[in-house]
């Protein structure tokens, strides 16, 4: 419960929009409401109408109003309930593409330039889901949950008008039925849901595990073992599963016979407040018979409520995010394109990645970084784009320290990885995205740089056609390509080789390096890369090995010099 | 609704028979609940005394009892057959994937064969337990109740009996209609979520453009577009539910004011017009709890069908052909004239060649030539078109044999981790190792920095969510699997080391060269410096051997393709 109620009031998600966009929630709880209303009311009127009608009253028009006033619920009802779901959808979607701008620019705020090994990716899916399974938390928990509320209230008025005794009854019974048993549910549910959702999880990774590892499986015999193994959590997550569903359904059992209650309990109310009066006695069959509508609306308070522990995860991890920090607008001036790194150290968990480390790059130098995985590669490139702060020692790139120039640090240093990302849209956009201000023919020369003429002479749409479905037509090389198309067109005087070439056969990955050192001649290169094809391209090769050059000269000195290095270039073919 | 393999289900007939009457009877207490309640009501309009209608009161109590009870009961007793149910589907599941194999993912795709374990099975779960149920309520409840009203009044029966399938031809026409725009705006539903994903995705590259801060309104866009799209669909989809709603209030209305009309006529009295308005909503209630989840119907039909197909599937047959030991420095394997198409498409052509004891054979050619596919035969993950295999005088069809399978050590070129202890991965193939076995692989293996490094040694979970490990590192728990298992005598690997980087790649051959020995290997690579651990190479070029000889003597003949191949590789003509 504690933890609930920090969840509350620490949540930046949720409730300011349900304060912002107050207007379309009122409108969708206002109708959820008047569709149980017009329910209700159907069978109240229609009962009052029979019993009338059963009086034989000389005149017809004296059942007019009723008459009237059946039709009228019977179609308002389905109108209602209509617009509701509409209503309350746009108010979601709404919901959701204002989230999706927070969630992406809080995202953005603290992403890296410098791509990871851990899958981001899976990372950001996750949130993206988040948002989706908080549409349900509107719809299935608090439109539901308002509505009962607002029941409730016109409920107890309406009968406190007849009598505020019978309305005390009410106000109990319904109290227990809107109140005490959804938070008891709530509350009784809320580990079970936790323990389904770890199970849940489990019984994927138990499946992934299943169908990847499948040839391990078999190869060494274990298919017995797989059926036990993946059968574990697939009975606990049922037996978990059938617990809760048990809970939901004699709870709602148990809703059901307190409207029994009521039902026989306002019988004999009524029984004892009209009986003698010929005209009120037609009201005993018009509340007797308007009960029977409002148990739906009962028994969705009460699944919505028991429901709502299941957006906890999902909430606190939006709320999680970082908040946006402003950055500095400024640009500074910046004088040459010298990178220097000056006694730089930078740990990560007690760890020292990077062990004062020197370096400079030159304009127009071109170095080769190496390393084994874990040897604190990718966390020099991060520290030299800005993305982590060392712990101590400087980086500056023209006499400027790196942290001043993240505003303008696109037209400064490009970043060509090993997936560089094509987006959704036309070949000649994404290209673009290089320089959103070049002209189309600038855009068409650089692809034309990148050797890309004959591919798009081949393609039907030419530049128009979509990434999305050619991605797939295209392979790995002409993907880089595409890429390196839009770094030409940033035109930035360091560019960033991070192992570009890595999932490439090893005839494409000598033509797109060629390609690379050819139309970036002028600029500088901080090339990583994980062997030595192409390394007499480079004017420095650096060995990195636990946070330190172990290994630095002209590629020509090391041949020489270097047994290690012979070592390894001996492994790039067979003499 | 129901496929007909269902009624072919161990046990499905006894419960459905125990269904129906259980159905019946909350029928049954419905129709009594109601006439009860009328009575009831009846009495106290009359402006008799209260006590004269208890005992209906409480007869309409315990009706209303029984039903809710039934509720319950039903959803217990199908939830436990469901249970069952799943778990031998899932069982059968399983038996079929591994029987299949690697060809399982070639055809169905990873990421399907995960959702049939994991969505596909739930939702056959809730087929069997809810939507059994609102069927059978659906066939039986209405029906008790309209023989009831006929009996009163046959008019009203008869407006109810008709405006039925008036409700459920205008429920499916929208629903069609639904169907086809949602089906129209689909791919414009698919690109738009995407894009929001995409753009996440690509987050990376958009800060190194320097573009990550202009995105946030285009995403903004991007979602008010999806909304709009939406919001189209939905007003169309909605609609359907709002015909069956429209149309079975107002048939309550309708019944109410004609009721009200005969009464008024004293073509009829209270009691019976009030039994009748109070079961006319029961009457309806069915169809509206079935049409609320039509689409999980959908959904767990379907689920259910794909499920029973996938194990329905056929099996490669003739896997136990083979008579094998264990493989021996005598013992022979032969190809001849094998070939393998895939697609109609001619992958291996006329594969002949003779293997025999622990000689050593690389594979080499550019990528798209064979060498894979040539491996993946050798392990019988694929079967040959057509030509002939023999091992030790034995003529087979397919090496996807039982004694071949146990002699051999897969190495692909990212080996699988589970997500579990180190110490469990690495005794994958010999669960039973001891812990000196495990020390002794782990050292083997090259594998001991990690396990120092590691606070929980060899009891740290691994995999997917756990800790992550390098390329160089899956390698080596790969090895250390293979050499806790000694019985297995062959080796195949497939480009194990080209994605790494050249010091662990350096690292990982002396590791691997010593277990190598003694041992048949097929090695599948371009990384040539392998060359120099190989008694033969297989050059493949388009699906062909068009070269085979000893490393050495080739590469001393300036024309041989082996050394074409290499210029190739270094980017020389």
């Amino acid at each position: 419960m504690t933890n609930l109620k920090a969840l509350l009031k620490n949540d930046r998600w949720i409730v300011p929009f349900l304060k912002n966009q107050h207007k379309g929630l009122l409108w969708s709880i206002i109708l959820s409401f008047m569709t149980i209303f017009a329910a209700a009311g159907l069978m109240f009127i229609s009962g009052y109408l029979i019993s009338r009608a059963a009086q034989r009253p000389d005149n017809i028009l004296l059942i007019y109003v009723p008459i009237v006033l059946t039709r009228g619920f019977g179609i308002a009802r389905p109108i209602f309930r209509y617009a509701q779901r509409l209503v309350s959808h746009n108010w979601v979607l709404q919901f959701v593409s204002e989230s999706r701008r927070r969630l992406y620019e809080r995202v953005a705020s603290s992403a890296s330039k410098i791509r990871s090994k851990l899958q981001t990716g899976e990372v950001l899916s996750l949130l993206a889901d988040d948002l989706d399974q908080l549409q349900n938390l509107y719809l299935r928990t608090l439109f539901p949950l308002g509505a009962g509320l607002v029941l409730y209230l016109v409920v107890i008025i309406g009968i406190g008008i007849f009598s505020w005794q019978f309305a005390i009854w009410w106000l109990i019974m319904l109290t227990v039925i809107m109140i005490i048993v959804p938070v008891i549910s709530l509350l009784t549910n809320r580990s079970r849901i936790q323990r389904q959702k770890h199970l849940q999880a489990k019984l994927y990774a138990d499946a992934t595990d299943a169908i990847l590892g499948l040839q391990d499986w078999i190869s060494s015999g274990r298919q017995d073992d797989l059926v036990a193994h993946q059968g574990r959590a697939m009975k606990e997550l049922a037996r978990v599963k059938n617990k809760s569903m048990q809970f939901g359904w004699w709870r709602d059992f148990l809703i059901q016979l307190l409207a029994l209650l009521l039902v026989i309990t306002t019988l004999f109310w009524a029984n004892s407040v009209f009986k003698n009066n010929q005209m009120a006695i037609n009201y005993i069959a018009a509340f007797t018979l308007a009960i029977l509508p409002l148990v739906e609306s009962f028994t969705a308070v009460n699944q919505g409520v028991s429901e709502a522990s299941f957006y906890e995860d999902s909430i606190t991890r939006l709320n999680a995010l970082p908040e946006l920090v402003d950055k500095e607008p400024l640009e500074q001036q910046i004088n040459g394109t010298d990178l220097k790194l000056i006694n730089v150290t930078f740990s990560y968990d007690h760890k020292t990645v990077i062990d004062n480390l020197s370096l400079t790059v030159q304009k127009g130098e071109k170095i080769a970084l190496l390393g084994r995985s874990g040897s604190g590669k990718t966390t020099l490139l991060k520290l030299i784009t800005g993305d982590i702060k060392p712990d101590l020692g400087s980086i500056t790139i023209g006499e400027q320290p790196i942290n001043k120039l993240q505003n303008q640090l696109s037209k400064i240093v490009a970043i060509l990885d090993q997936q560089s990302y094509l987006f959704d849209t036309t070949i000649l956009n994404n290209v673009k995205m290089g320089n959103i201000n070049a002209s189309d023919d600038q855009v068409k020369q650089a692809i034309n740089q990148a050797g890309l003429q004959p591919l798009i002479d081949s393609l039907p749409m030419g530049y128009q056609t979509q990434m999305q479905e050619a991605g797939k037509r295209f392979s790995g090389g002409e993907q880089q390509r595409f890429a390196l198309a839009r770094v030409l067109l940033q035109d930035s005087p360091i560019v960033i080789l991070d192992e570009p070439t890595v999932s490439l056969d090893p005839k494409t990955e000598h033509e797109v390096l060629s390609k690379i050192f050819e139309v970036l001649k002028n600029r500088t290169i901080i090339w990583v890369t994980h062997h030595l094809t192409g390394i007499e391209s480079v004017d420095h090769v650096y060995f990195l090995k636990n946070g330190q050059f172990s290994l630095a000269d002209t590629p020509k000195q090391l041949k020489q010099n270097s047994e290690h290095f012979k070592q390894l270039l001996a492994m790039d073919d067979f003499q | 609704m129901i496929d007909k393999r269902l009624f072919k289900l161990n046990g499905i007939i006894s419960r459905l028979f125990t269904l129906t009457i259980m159905t019946g009877i909350q029928g049954l207490a419905i129709l009594i609940q109601g006439i009860t309640l009328a009575s009831a009501i009846v009495n106290c309009w009359q402006g008799k005394p209260i006590k004269n209608a208890l005992i209906a009161i409480c007869i309409f109590a315990i009706a209303f009892i029984i039903r809710q009870l039934l509720v319950v009961i039903k959803n217990q007793f199908m939830s436990a057959y469901a249970d069952n149910a799943v778990e031998i589907f899932r069982r059968q599941l399983l038996a079929k994937y591994t029987a299949l194999g690697s060809t399982l993912t070639v055809e169905q795709g990873t990421g399907n064969a995960v959702t049939m374990l994991g969505v596909g099975l739930d939702n056959v779960k809730n087929y069997f337990q809810l939507l059994l149920i609102k069927l059978f309520d659906l066939a039986i409840i209405p029906w008790i109740i309209l023989l009831y009203i006929f009996y009163i009044k046959w008019e009203q029966g008869l407006f109810l009996l008709l405006i039925f399938p008036v409700i459920i031809m205008f429920f499916i026409i929208l629903g069609l209609a639904a169907q086809s725009k949602a089906d129209a705006e689909f791919a414009n539903f698919k690109n738009l979520n995407n894009r929001f994903v995409d753009a996440l995705r690509g987050l990376p590259t958009l800060k190194q453009l320097g573009l990550a801060d202009i995105y946030g309104g285009e995403i903004y866009n991007i979602s008010e577009d999806y909304r709009k799209t939406t919001m189209r669909t939905l007003r169309i989809a909605m609609t359907s539910t709002f015909a069956l709603d429209f149309f079975t209030t107002l048939s309550i209305a309708v019944v109410a004011v004609f009721l009200g009309f005969d009464l008024l006529d004293g073509h009829m009295t209270l009691f019976p017009a009030l039994a009748t308005l109070i079961l006319a909503p029961e009457y309806f209630l069915p169809l509206r709890n079935f049409s609320d989840d039509y689409h999980a119907t959908l959904n767990g039909k379907n689920a259910l069908t794909d499920v029973l197909e996938m194990i329905d599937q056929p099996e490669m047959i003739n896997k136990n052909s083979l008579n094998l030991e264990s493989w021996s420095p005598n013992s022979q394997l032969s190809f001849k004239n094998i070939n393998f198409s895939y697609d109609t498409q001619n992958v291996l052509k006329d594969i002949t060649t003779s293997i025999h004891g622990y000689q050593k054979i690389a594979i080499v050619g550019e990528s798209g030539s064979g060498k894979s596919t040539l491996l993946n035969l050798i392990a019988g993950f694929l079967q040959p078109t057509s030509g002939s295999i023999r091992i030790n005088e034995q003529s087979l069809d397919h090496l996807a044999q039982k004694d071949w399978q146990k002699q051999f050590f897969y190495m692909p070129q990212q080996p699988y981790i589970f997500h579990d202890t180190l110490k469990h991965n690495i005794s994958f193939y010999a669960p039973d190792a001891t812990d000196e076995a495990i020390k002794k692989a782990v050292i083997q293996a090259g594998l001991s920095d990690l396990v120092s490094e590691l606070k929980l040694g060899l009891e740290t979970v691994i995999g997917e969510s756990g800790r992550q490990v390098s390329g160089g590192q899956a390698q080596r728990i790969a090895l250390a699997r293979l050499l806790l298992d000694s019985k297995r005598k062959i080796l195949l690997f497939d480009e194990p080391t080209a994605h790494l980087d050249i010091e662990t790649e350096y690292d990982l051959k002396q590791t691997m060269t010593p277990i190598m020995s003694s041992r048949l290997v097929f090695f599948a690579t371009h990384r040539l410096h392998w060359l120099d651990q190989m008694d033969y190479v297989l050059v493949m070029q388009k699906g062909e051997i068009v070269e085979v000889g000893e490393p050495r003597t080739l590469i001393s003949n300036k024309n041989s393709r082996l050394n074409q191949l290499r210029y190739h590789l270094r980017g020389e003509k």
